[in-house]
């Protein structure tokens, strides 16, 4: 699944993240990279979301949540 | 030897407090804010400890050191190729796991890093230890200071450590990677050793470059090393990192269970899905109520102080036995210009405060994803509307925040909606109008405007969103800072440089323009004027007329006040107090004694509001030109922008006079 069907609340792993690679670079430079859990807190009907990763809120964009694929996990 | 003088760079990411510890050190006022991305220039301060001149370079906040964006290399620039000697890596102690990434990579490049655990203040209030033991030894040994740039402490120690361990570069191999890249790195030093020989420093920094695919080392050290590299090992790099950061976290931080439980509150509301953007609204409108109420209710004192002020001038020129001219130019040139603008700083002063809270209270960066949807329909990320709500204050600054946006068109695009935000230098225009001509609902006719002016900017990108069929990508990505309760000091130096800003404007561009726009209306080649219809000035109105009428606007009194208005915005309003020799402009005589001048050539409140619209949409100021041209680097550009603001203001208000028309 990819972290943009998550559920509010739910805490998951990213798997892959296939995106352009501009993108990818900007993702890893604050920290989401295969393994790296990330909880949902909040998301709009446009599908954009606020998440948490490493302990710090990001707000991402649609294109971007549906680009990265996770597996849920416990928190 | 002790050192004549030493550079440091501040360098950390976005919002964990560079620029507030710059200003703490230099006595600089650079605006902070508690939002990603505030700081877009590089910045030098000076200041002296122990009798050494230091040098402060602040930079714009970066995540990393690969050179994808601006910011990053803007940061990598300065670190390899400027003169730094020292690099003091701000880090924002509540969120370390972030914040470490940046700083595993400057001790990758084997220059003496000092680093500044900034915040520790949140970090306490929130029950969280830091192992300051461990870090540093943990982090290569490099010299670790906790600071709080807010509360102004450990600021001595910071500068302590610069002065005695600038030189101090941290240990080589602070951690290792996997087997399989420690290998390869090894390699690759070899080859570049026998290359570029024993001196070349940080041989490890370049080998582990080499493996990222790192295009600037690749140009600069064209060795052959297809035999080991087979693919971009970036990706293994960059877990390595963050598998090392992980063990420093676990080692070094004490009770990160706790979290910040004030922010998911306001969050819970403050980005609801359905309320946010509601919300926003509200917050927006609270502003300019509390601007036009508040500031007015300030404004009653101005007014004595500036009859007063008026008064004394034109006894004392008297007294002097001075030239009529001469008292006429101060008091109904000087005086009547600049003195009627400053009565509107207490509105100015209230908007400004208002908007200061927004920045420092972390709200700001919730408006990017509050407003993604919307904006998303216009083809924009919801980050693009950050420099819109900036424009509110003032549209330079407003457009140098476009730079936060990644995408060149996106930029561009950004650029061209802002002007459409009415700044605080139009905040006069609305006031002054809307009260002579509309007392009724002085501040609903306000509000309309603000109102209008955001429905074109929405209009125009739609427009644009369709002809360039730019499509939002959804890649919006910005951190969310915690909410914290607004700094005074932050608060302070904010709205102090506002006022500050608005004060040098009236004493410089609306000083100025007031004395020639006197000269201009008091006298014509053959010396002073009788009437003012006969001077330079009004040959110069004239000339406008023509075009003007058509949208009510037909008085050459008007023209000569718009053309003045490029200067600064502000000097329509000064501009009309020269013009019809009101005194005060901005008290209920002074209304009323330009209305009735304006009211004898048939001037009503249809065309009152036509030139409140015209004033909206027309080219802001001098100032906004020269910063697009600066920004995007092109006159063509730059001049297409104005002559769309020029032929849109008066298309729109010819269209409004006219329909007007029809119905009054």
């Amino acid at each position: 699944m990819t972290l943009h069907e998550g559920t509010v609340g739910k805490t998951y792993q990213v798997e892959k993240i296939c995106i352009d690679l501009k993108i990818q670079r900007r993702l890893e430079a604050i920290g989401m990279v295969e393994q790296t859990k990330v909880a949902i807190v909040n998301e709009k009907r446009n599908g954009s979301m606020i998440i948490r990763l490493r302990g710090t809120r990001w707000a991402i964009g649609a294109a971007i949540a549906s680009s990265i694929q996770v597996k849920e996990v416990a928190q | 030897m002790s050192p004549k003088k030493i550079t440091v760079a501040f360098v950390g990411n976005p919002n964990c407090g560079k620029t507030t510890l710059f200003n703490a050190f230099t006595g600089a006022n650079l605006k902070v804010a508690n939002w990603p991305g505030v700081t877009v220039e590089r910045k030098e301060g000076y200041t002296k400890y122990e009798g050494i001149p230091l040098t402060l370079v602040d930079l714009p906040g970066t995540y990393s050191l690969t050179s994808y964006s601006m910011e990053e290399k803007v940061a990598r620039r300065e670190i390899l190729e400027g003169n730094v000697d020292v690099i003091v890596n701000v880090v924002d102690a509540s969120s370390l796991e972030r914040n470490l990434y940046l700083t595993l990579q400057l001790l990758e490049m084997g220059k003496p890093v000092i680093l500044a655990l900034n915040m520790m203040d949140i970090v306490e209030e929130r029950g969280l230890e830091i192992d300051l033991h461990r870090l540093p030894e943990m982090l290569g040994n490099i010299p670790v200071i906790p600071v709080s740039a807010r509360r102004r402490t450990g600021l001595d120690i910071l500068l302590h450590a610069v002065v005695h361990h600038y030189g101090e570069v941290p240990d080589e191999k602070i951690f290792l990677y996997n087997e399989e890249i420690e290998d390869k790195i090894s390699q690759i030093q070899k080859i570049l050793k026998k290359e570029y020989g024993e001196e070349h420093g940080i041989l490890r920094w370049h080998a582990i470059k080499l493996l990222e695919f790192d295009q600037t080392v690749q140009e600069e050290h064209p060795v052959d090393l297809k035999h080991i590299i087979d693919r971009n090992y970036e990706i293994d790099i960059i877990n390595g990192k963050y598998a090392y950061i992980d063990e420093i976290v676990a080692e070094c931080l004490l009770h990160k269970e706790k979290k910040a439980a004030m922010t998911e509150k306001a969050d819970g509301f403050l980005t609801h899905p359905v309320w946010g953007v509601p919300i926003f609204l509200g917050i927006i409108a609270c502003v300019f109520f509390l601007t036009f109420t508040v500031g007015d209710f300030l404004k009653g004192y101005f007014e004595v102080a500036l009859d007063v002020i008026s008064e004394n001038a034109e006894q004392l020129l008297n007294f002097l036995h001075a030239s009529t001219w001469l008292t006429a130019l101060v008091v109904d040139g000087i005086i009547a210009g600049v003195g009627g603008i400053l009565t509107f700083l207490p509105n100015i002063f209230i908007l400004f405060l208002a908007l200061a809270f927004l920045e420092d209270s972390g709200y700001m960066a919730r408006v990017a994803y509050v407003m993604d949807g919307i904006m998303g329909k216009v083809g924009l990320s919801g980050k693009a509307f950050l420099p819109m709500v900036l424009g509110f204050g003032c549209t330079v600054p407003a457009i140098m925040a476009t730079r936060t946006l990644e995408k060149e068109s996106d930029r561009k695009r950004t650029m061209l909606l802002t002007p459409f935000m009415s700044c605080s230098a139009r905040l006069p225009i609305y006031v002054l109008f809307s009260q002579m001509f509309f007392p009724n609902c002085a501040m609903l006719v306000a509000y309309s405007l603000y109102v209008i002016g955001l429905l074109a900017a929405i209009l125009i990108a739609v427009v644009i969103s369709k002809v360039t069929k730019a499509k939002e990508s959804g890649m919006l990505l910005i951190e969310l800072p915690e909410y914290k309760v607004p700094n005074g000091r932050t608060i302070w130096i904010y709205v102090w440089e506002k006022v500050k800003d608005y004060l040098t404007k009236a004493g410089t561009t609306i000083f100025v323009a007031s004395i020639v726009l006197w000269f201009l209306l008091n006298f014509n080649q053959y010396g002073m004027v009788e009437q003012v219809s006969e001077s330079f000035g009004a040959s110069i109105g004239h000339f406008f007329v023509p075009v003007l009428s058509l949208a009510g606007l037909g008085l050459w009194q008007i023209g000569v006040a718009l053309l003045s208005g490029i200067s600064a915005k502000e000097v329509v309003v000064s501009s009309f107090s020269v013009l019809f020799a009101v005194g005060n402009i901005n008290s209920a005589a002074g209304m009323s004694q330009l209305a009735s001048a304006l009211g004898g050539y048939g001037f009503g409140p249809l065309n009152a509001y036509v030139l409140m619209i015209f004033c909206l949409l027309y080219t802001p100021c001098a100032a906004t030109i020269a910063t697009i041209r600066k920004e995007t680097r092109s006159w063509r550009w730059t001049l297409g922008v104005v002559v769309f603001q020029l032929v849109l203001a008066w298309a729109v208000a010819v269209v409004i006079y006219q329909v007007g028309s029809l119905f009054l």
